[in-house]
């Protein structure tokens, strides 16, 4: 047993004693008991002096010592707490209106709260499990463009063993194929085929990251060219156990490589909350031995995460690897390589010009915000409702006051009234969010549970803040009234406190429709987005990519799809025609200028893409047969005929290279290539015979039939694999996805966020009828019709929806205004949108307040002035 | 005698108190008893029979000096009063004499 310098007693036995032995006596006990553990300590272990220290301690919790938790003093407080209860319990039963309303509201409140609370504490978990999380990083790069700086978050294949061996801090390096170099293909074993994905890896993948190896040894496995390790649930999908398929030979035919290879590990699956999906690691050498670039310095085929030193300033790091590519043998002198946490990545993602821009946090954070706002709506409409109710109060606080309660006993019971109440909303909520969230799953795609592991700790609390902020200004403000006052029956401060409800209805009133804006533009957006001319007619097409060999002449499936008589067009492409990201430069059009860098959109399509895709030809024509097109024909797009400034477009020849020209044979009228995040570009189409992406039109009314034939052509070319064909339009809906979820979600919010507005106005209404009962009656005995009853009573709620209107209004037009930022292609906030959540509010308000005023106005006024 | 209610692990407390003299805090209580009685004591049992003989007025007691090896801690000396001088003398004197009524000693 090694010593520490100074033996210490155990900190969680010294903190018992703190606690409870009387504080008169704590010096003196606390020195004995310290003077004894250092006697022990030179005469026992320091281990049995410490597990003698506990037993020591334990005898010391005995009546004499500790102070008295049952003493008479302290029953005082219990019998108030069982008071307060009491009463609390009595005034929900009177007031049930009120205490419904209450209960609906936060519970709705605080429902929504949790599943939005779920969602982001999973987003934020993502990729955080890696045990070694905080000394993690992965290697960026920014890349200097002529006109544009370019982020990739893939670098050189020799990065991580360079900078394993260059930097100290670096205590080891990972490297993974990037997301472009992974082997996807089939996996098969004797009779059965699987479809699985793979990942490069270096040797220490399993080492430095924190997925488990279930069966295999950690020396070996990822070690040599000819082996395979393989998730759990492939094992057992191919083997039937995970044992089994130990040592079995498995043969892998997919985009990057044809093998035969051994199973010598398997791996747990890669936890749903890992950016990383894989089915099965190889070793990065079969890459390299596919492709050398894989493992040159300018070749960016790799992912590199570094295991950091603990406590390394990364800041300074950053600014010692920056030029850490600008080598002369490395590259040209244009790359800033830095590190990011590794965890980081899937919340903040995106840069723009070499700089952060965000990611999934903005969304991450939109919803906290709504969540927040959801929950302080709520805790209005208590604080409005309970205030409004003073009144009743008043006699009780009186009486209480007067013999002789402490401000802080009202205080304490108020907080306790809304603490419990809030508690009761929890245990609500709770329900209903487990009836939402298959719902909820649904809409987010996650498999969110309310499990213990999640945070109870963090769930209470939000109940209790809610309870106290919910319980605060009644608190204090109910408990400051002056007994004398109150029993004679005046109320001072009558008229303050009626603004003070007045705001806090502008404040939730603002908020709502703050809500009902972001709805109708969101959704407005969306729906314009997939709506909008986009150059292109993707109506009917079918897309379905190759698999297997890369060089597989795409002719033959060509023409036998033609032949189907379902088919209108078919044509293929390299990439996929909605990534929108594919890019090319080094054109040059101007004699000597330094003009090739200008980087172009670039996709790589093959014959009759442009026919199928019913783009439409400004000048010359498309790609064709006839004409024996190669690559080295283009087409080009207006914008980049703009961008060059041709006046006669057709014919010209670009230079390519010191030996090649490209020829101009086509212009093509703009359209849009990807979604519509992004602009149109300048665009250079170059042309690909060999492309794996397929689209076929065929004739709308015969879609069943005609995808029947399309299979059976692709079966007969690719008889391993499955047929996986999706509707271009449907991709090209897909890209709107994340901003789609945020619409569904926000919906539900905003509904959510009205209904809980408007249950507090209906209490507030029923409450104002109420207290006017005697005017309304003395109106209606002097010949008040019902419709001048329910203006008076509706004129002072429609005031403060319009104000209300009015404070949202520029604040609903800048957050819209922002989060359009992210389009380059967005709706005009036309004002009309404006108008239309301003009287929808309107409406919903008076429809609220109508169902009390209408009650109030067809009272027999004999009732309401019978009793005096 | 009937009032005074002295314990018989709370009177060998209380003797060990008036031997110690001014060294008499709890730590040091605990030594000299474990010694004599041979046998271990917790500070608990110490330390509470010390609490309820103040509470008797028994003990007076005021703090004595720190120590390094207490953590900085002060001591608590513990001094008898005379009314416990008084009560322990008459326990003496009872015992003794019951001691010198016992017949077989006697007649021996």
């Amino acid at each position: 047993m090694i010593q520490p310098k100074t033996p210490t007693p155990p900190r969680w036995s010294l903190r018992l004693l703190r606690l409870f032995i009387r504080k008169d006596f704590l010096e003196e006990i606390e020195g004995d008991m310290e003077e004894v553990f250092m006697d022990e300590v030179e005469q026992y272990s320091y281990r049995k002096a410490r597990r003698r220290y506990n037993w020591q301690m334990l005898r010391l919790l005995r009546p004499t010592l500790t102070h008295n938790i049952f003493n008479s003093q302290k029953l005082n407080y219990y019998g108030m707490f069982k008071h307060n209860i009491l009463v609390t319990f009595r005034g929900f039963k009177r007031h049930k209106l009120t205490f419904l309303i209450n209960l609906i509201g936060l519970s709705t409140g605080l429902a929504a709260s949790l599943l939005i609370y779920l969602w982001v504490t999973d987003e934020r978990s993502v990729d955080t499990f890696h045990e070694n999380n905080d000394q993690l990083h992965w290697v960026m790069t920014h890349f200097q463009l002529p006109e544009t700086m370019v982020t990739w978050n893939y670098t050189s294949g020799k990065m991580a063993e360079n900078m394993k061996a260059d930097f100290p801090e670096v205590l080891d390096a990972v490297r993974v194929g990037n997301h472009f170099f992974r082997p996807r293909g089939v996996m098969s074993f004797e009779e059965d085929n699987f479809e699985i994905s793979g990942l490069f890896a270096s040797q220490n993948f399993f080492d430095v990251l924190s997925y488990d190896l279930f069966l295999g040894n950690p020396e070996t496995v990822l070690s040599n060219k000819e082996t395979i390790v393989i998730s759990r649930s492939l094992a057992e999908k191919i083997f039937g156990t995970a044992e089994k398929a130990m040592n079995q030979t498995v043969a892998w035919e997919n985009t990057l490589f044809n093998k035969e290879l051994i199973v010598n590990g398997v791996f747990e699956d890669p936890p749903t909350n890992s950016t990383q999906q894989f089915e099965a690691l190889i070793n990065y050498g079969v890459l390299i031995d596919r492709d050398p670039w894989a493992d040159r310095w300018n070749g960016g085929y790799a992912q590199t995460y570094l295991l950091m030193k603990e406590g390394t300033d990364m800041n300074a790091f950053n600014e010692k690897i920056a030029d850490y590519m600008n080598i002369e043998e490395r590259s040209t002198g244009r790359f800033t390589v830095f590190t990011r946490p590794y965890a980081s990545g899937y919340l903040y993602g995106e840069y723009k010009e070499g700089v952060l821009t965000g990611g999934r946090i903005q969304n991450v954070q939109l919803f906290t915000y709504i969540a927040i706002f959801i929950l302080l709506i709520a805790c209005i409409n208590f604080m409005n409702l309970s205030t409004a109710q003073a009144s009743k109060k008043m006699k009780e606080i009186g009486v209480k006051k007067a013999i002789g309660a402490h401000r802080y006993a009202l205080i304490f019971q108020f907080l306790s009234e809304s603490v419990i109440l809030s508690v009761m909303a929890l245990a609500l909520a709770i329900g209903l969010v487990s009836l939402c969230l298959p719902q909820f799953n649904y809409i987010t795609g996650k498999t969110l549970e309310l499990s213990l592991s999640n945070g109870w700790g963090a769930i209470i609390s939000i109940v209790l803040v809610t309870g106290l902020l919910a319980g605060s200004y009644p608190a204090f403000y109910l408990s400051g009234f002056k007994p004398v006052a109150v029993l004679k029956g005046k109320i001072a401060g009558l008229k303050g406190e009626e603004w003070i409800r007045k705001g806090l209805v502008v404040v939730q009133f603002t908020l709502s429709i703050v809500f009902i804006i972001g709805v109708l533009v969101i959704n407005r957006q969306i729906e314009f987005a997939q709506n909008a001319p986009l150059g292109y007619d993707g109506s009917h097409v079918v897309k379905f990519e190759r698999k297997g060999s890369q060089t597989a002449d795409p002719l033959p499936m060509l023409t036998e799809l033609n032949q189907i008589p379902g088919v209108t067009s078919a044509a293929n492409m390299a990439g996929d025609f909605l990534w929108g990201q594919d890019s090319g430069s080094g054109y040059s059009w101007q004699d000597g200028e330094e003009d090739d860098n200008h980087l172009f959109k670039s996709p790589k399509i093959g014959f009759n893409l442009i026919e199928t895709m019913r783009l439409e030809m400004v000048a010359g024509r498309s790609f064709s047969r006839e004409f024996n097109d190669d690559r080295t024909k283009i087409i080009i797009n207006e914008s980049a005929v703009k961008l060059m400034g041709l006046d006669d477009p057709v014919g010209t020849k670009l230079g390519y290279s010191p030996t090649e020209t490209r020829e101009i044979i086509g212009v093509v009228k703009d359209f849009q290539y990807g979604s519509m995040h992004q602009e149109i570009e300048p665009m250079v189409i170059r042309f690909r015979e060999w492309g794996r992406n397929f689209l076929v039109k065929i004739q709308p009314g015969t879609e069943v039939n005609t995808l029947d034939q399309i299979e059976a052509v692709y079966k007969k070319f690719h008889p391993k694999y499955d047929f996986e064909a999706s509707f271009l339009m449907d991709d090209y809906d897909a890209l709107y996805d994340s901003e789609d979820k945020v619409a569904q979600l926000s919906n539900y919010m905003a509904a959510i966020a009205i209904l809980v507005s408007c249950l507090g106005l209906f209490g507030l209404a029923a409450f104002t009828a109420e207290r006017k009962t005697k005017e309304i009656g003395i109106r209606k005995v002097l010949g008040a019709s019902r419709v001048a009853i329910m203006r008076i009573l509706s004129k002072s709620f429609t005031g403060t929806i319009l104000v209300a209107i009015v404070l949202a209004i520029p604040i609903g037009y800048f957050a819209a205004e922002s989060w359009l930022q992210n389009f380059a292609y967005s709706i005009e906030l036309s004002w009309w949108i404006f108008t239309l959540a301003g009287i929808l509010s309107m409406l919903i308000a008076w429809l609220t307040v109508s169902f009390q005023t209408l009650k109030a106005a067809r009272v027999n006024p004999v009732e309401c002035l019978r009793h005096e | 005698m009937k009032k005074t209610k002295l314990g018989e692990f709370e009177e060998l407390v209380l003797l060990t108190v008036v031997v110690l003299q001014d060294q008499a805090y709890g730590v040091e209580i605990k030594r000299e008893l474990e010694e004599r009685l041979r046998e271990s004591l917790s500070v608990g049992s110490i330390q509470s029979a010390l609490k309820r003989m103040e509470e008797k007025g028994f003990l007076t007691s005021e703090f004595g000096e720190a120590t390094q090896k207490r953590g900085g801690k002060r001591k608590r000396i513990y001094q008898a009063t005379p009314y416990a001088h008084r009560v322990l003398e008459e326990m003496k004197d009872v015992r003794a004499q019951l001691w010198a009524s016992i017949p077989g000693i006697a007649t021996n």
